[in-house]
């Protein structure tokens, strides 16, 4: 008897699993925030075997065939293949052995560090700039070219008055999507000020259609993306320096100007009128919906604010649309300044094959090799014109337009503030009062700075 | 055989003992005082909490974490929340388990019944919480409700409801305690359940025979026979409630209202270690008068027997 209860309790939870797992919507697999980044396979491939012929042009710096260099960077999976692409003409010309170890491990780094440094770190942030400022190399004594890069990437990358750390690997935000088919429908032209931007969406609304799709759930990370436009918003009102400041804690984040942004995004976010769902639709429509919405059929919205990373969604949601036509961006128009993810290279040895490295990358061989493999944008400057995929061709050039460059603030802070960033946010969408949650964000952002 | 093997030394209960001894110690009493101690301590851990003060805003010097512990506001709406969590699924989950006790007692297909009704509990709290997302999905624009509760909303002529994204938080909040009496109400019939069918046949009989109704004989016989069960069950409710964290990590993650007191102490986890162990220390103030409450009530039932 017992045990035929038994059996009869496992069927039917079998059965009523099968159930629900068929009721239920595909999930929508939620990548990572801000960049898409591949889930980190643990396997790294193999770096590349040096072959045959030597590209003079590149520039061994003494480096002899066999020397090894030893990388350290947190790419794995397909960006590893990617970078190792970039890397094999040099590998080709120069004989180098790459010894390389993948992690996101920033303790991992540390340890490395302190015992054995690797030549070379890409790292995402430029943390390991204030960490290690005496321990790293300065890039001008390894022969990297600054002539190649804008004035606000040296600044980044300069701690006592040394320039330490140098961007190889950009990808902008500062981006909105929208439907040229949708907007040649209805006449609209994209806006080349942030005027015109407010125009455009006045003249939507008076058409009848919802201008934005702003949805912002996320699981956990709820917010994210209404933090990502607000920090657009003030690169527009404000500029990069005010960015920068708040990150440092010069600027508190109740500023009459972070004010000011949440109020032109608040007047958007809350409003029916404006974008999907008004408020409600702001705080429960998850931020992949978010991207649907402007490209199905019929159109629920006419432009979605989103990083680089939507165009592959839209591609995989919607196979048939084409980049271009179906689909396209514009970046945020009168931004001055672009908000984005880079990864910067840093040196803690400076043999010859460290120098041939850096130099590589940082001149004219290694940029164009960046941009034809596509590893997202180069941040050096040679790198124009030899991308092929359009879209980076694209931000490319929003990228080499821009007049300064910011990550995003709530990852750049200590958390947890990006999550009262996000709880800033997401209370104020929700009809709270906005004094009361910036202040509350404010504090995270005092407490979080404090040392 | 010989009387000698019967005598024990007095460090033999304490060998018996020792294997116990040393588990409690190392991952109960040591964690506990750890804790207890970090809490006083900045976020790194590194100097006493008063290094985290900040200039021109109240402080607590010592005590510090404490002071965000029990002042903030976003510690005060978790704990305004977790009261309410008490208050009001405590008694729902029993209520809900005498209930379907009481019912499923008196049907043919009993094991069925509660198979079914004890089913949410080997589903894990994530994965719960999950599907009762769906439940709620709202739909903003125009596409169809796909969220059960909506569409069934909508096909009846009402608009949708945003079930955990609502302007007002106790809407927020209900939609959450819907799901933890869902998943706790079947663990509660089950004990109930037993109780109930230990209640002796002979008094309920004699009750019948001098004329009681069902409802007499439920509320003046088998209800006071049952109630130290009840009062366990209630106990040991309140504590899963206090540390009530899965469900609202998932479905809404604290925001809109929904804060709770786990939910603040996992923010604080790895970025803040004072302000984490601060509110760990108040969880465990918190959950020890009810474990006091259930070991008392335990030992009089131990003397009765």
């Amino acid at each position: 008897m017992r045990r035929r209860i038994f059996a009869f309790v496992a069927l039917t939870l079998v059965v009523s699993m099968a159930l629900a797992g068929c009721g239920a919507k595909p999930a929508p697999t939620a990548p990572p925030p801000y960049q898409a980044k591949p889930t980190p396979t643990p396997a790294p491939t193999t770096p590349p075997e040096p072959t045959a012929p030597p590209a003079p042009a590149i520039d061994c710096m003494g480096a002899k065939a066999g020397d090894t260099l030893t990388l350290l960077y947190q790419w794995s999976g397909a960006e590893e293949e990617k970078l190792n692409a970039v890397l094999k003409p040099f590998v080709d010309a120069c004989g180098v052995k790459i010894v390389a170890q993948s992690t996101r491990d920033a303790a991992v780094l540390d340890t490395k560090v302190k015992s054995t440094p690797p030549d070379v770190v890409f790292w995402p942030t430029t943390a390991p700039l204030t960490l290690y400022t005496d321990k790293l190399v300065d890039l001008s004594t390894l022969g990297a070219n600054p002539a190649n890069y804008a004035d606000f990437w040296k600044t980044m990358g300069t701690a006592n008055g040394k320039w330490l750390a140098v961007p190889v690997k950009a990808d902008i935000k500062t981006i909105i999507w929208y439907s040229p088919a949708n907007f040649k429908l209805f006449g609209y032209e994209v806006p080349k000020t942030w005027a015109d931007l407010e125009a455009l969406v006045e003249k939507m609304v008076a058409d009848g259609n919802v201008p934005w799709s702003m949805g912002m759930e996320s699981g956990p990370a709820t917010g994210w993306t209404g933090s990502d436009f607000i920090q657009d918003i003030l690169l527009v009102q404000q500029g990069p320096q005010y960015v920068m400041d708040i990150i440092a804690g010069k600027v508190p984040y109740n500023d009459p100007g972070v004010k000011k942004a949440y109020e032109t995004y608040g007047k958007w976010a809350k409003d029916p009128k404006y974008t999907v769902g008004g408020a409600t639709g702001t705080v429960s429509t998850s931020f992949l919906d978010a991207i649907y919405k402007v490209f199905s059929d019929p159109p629920q919205a006419m432009m979605v604010k989103q990083s680089g990373f939507a165009g592959g969604e839209i591609a995989k949601q919607y196979p048939n649309l084409k980049y271009g036509t179906d689909y396209d961006f514009f970046a945020v128009p009168g931004a001055k300044g672009m908000q984005g993810g880079a990864d910067f290279m840093m040196a803690f040895g400076s043999s010859p094959a460290t120098k041939a490295l850096v130099a590589y990358l940082t001149g004219k061989e290694g940029a164009a090799q960046w941009a034809k493999v596509g590893f997202d944008l180069s941040p050096n400057k040679l790198a124009l014109g030899n991308y092929s995929d359009p879209a980076l061709i694209k931000k490319a050039e929003a990228l080499a337009a821009a007049a300064g460059f910011t990550p995003d603030i709530g990852d750049t802070i200590p958390a947890p503030f990006g999550e009262a960033e996000w709880k800033a946010i997401v209370d104020y969408v929700n009809g709270a009062d906005l004094d009361t949650a910036l202040a509350a964000a404010a504090k995270a952002q005092a407490d979080a700075l404090k040392k | 055989m010989t009387p000698k093997v019967m005598k024990q030394s007095k460090w033999v209960p304490w060998l018996y003992l020792s294997a116990a001894l040393v588990i409690m110690a190392l991952f109960i009493v040591y964690p506990t005082i750890n804790t207890i101690v970090l809490s006083f301590r900045d976020k790194t851990g590194a100097n006493p909490a008063s290094a985290d003060c900040l200039p021109g805003q109240p402080c607590w010097g010592l005590f510090e974490n404490y002071r965000y512990a029990l002042t903030d506001p976003e510690m005060l709406q978790a704990l305004r929340n977790n009261a309410l969590w008490i208050l009001l699924t405590v008694p729902g989950t029993v209520a809900a388990g005498l209930l379907f006790a009481v019912l499923t007692d008196r049907v043919r297909y009993e094991r069925f019944a509660k198979t079914i009704v004890f089913l949410p509990m080997a589903i894990s709290f994530v994965g719960a919480s999950v599907i009762w997302k769906f439940v709620y999905h709202l739909e903003s624009g125009g596409g169809p409700q796909i969220g059960v509760l909506n569409a069934v909303l909508v096909s009846l002529g009402a608009s949708p409801v945003a079930w955990l994204t609502n302007k007002s938080w106790i809407v927020n909040n209900i939609s959450l305690w819907v799901v933890w009496i869902w998943l706790w109400a079947g663990f509660c019939m089950t004990i109930l359940s037993a109780a109930l069918k230990a209640v002796p046949g002979e008094i309920i009989e004699a009750g019948r025979v001098d004329g009681a109704t069902e409802w007499q004989v439920f509320w003046r016989i088998m209800f006071p026979v049952i109630l130290p069960t009840i009062t366990v069950v209630a106990t040991t409710m309140t504590i899963n409630v206090l540390k009530v964290f899965d469900i609202v990590f998932v479905m809404t993650n604290g925001l809109n209202g929904t804060e709770v007191i786990a939910n603040r102490m996992f923010k604080f986890i790895v970025t803040n270690q004072g302000r984490s162990t601060a509110i760990a220390v108040l969880l465990i103030a918190l959950t020890i008068p009810i474990m006091i409450i259930n070991v008392r009530r335990f030992r009089e039932q131990e003397k009765m027997r």
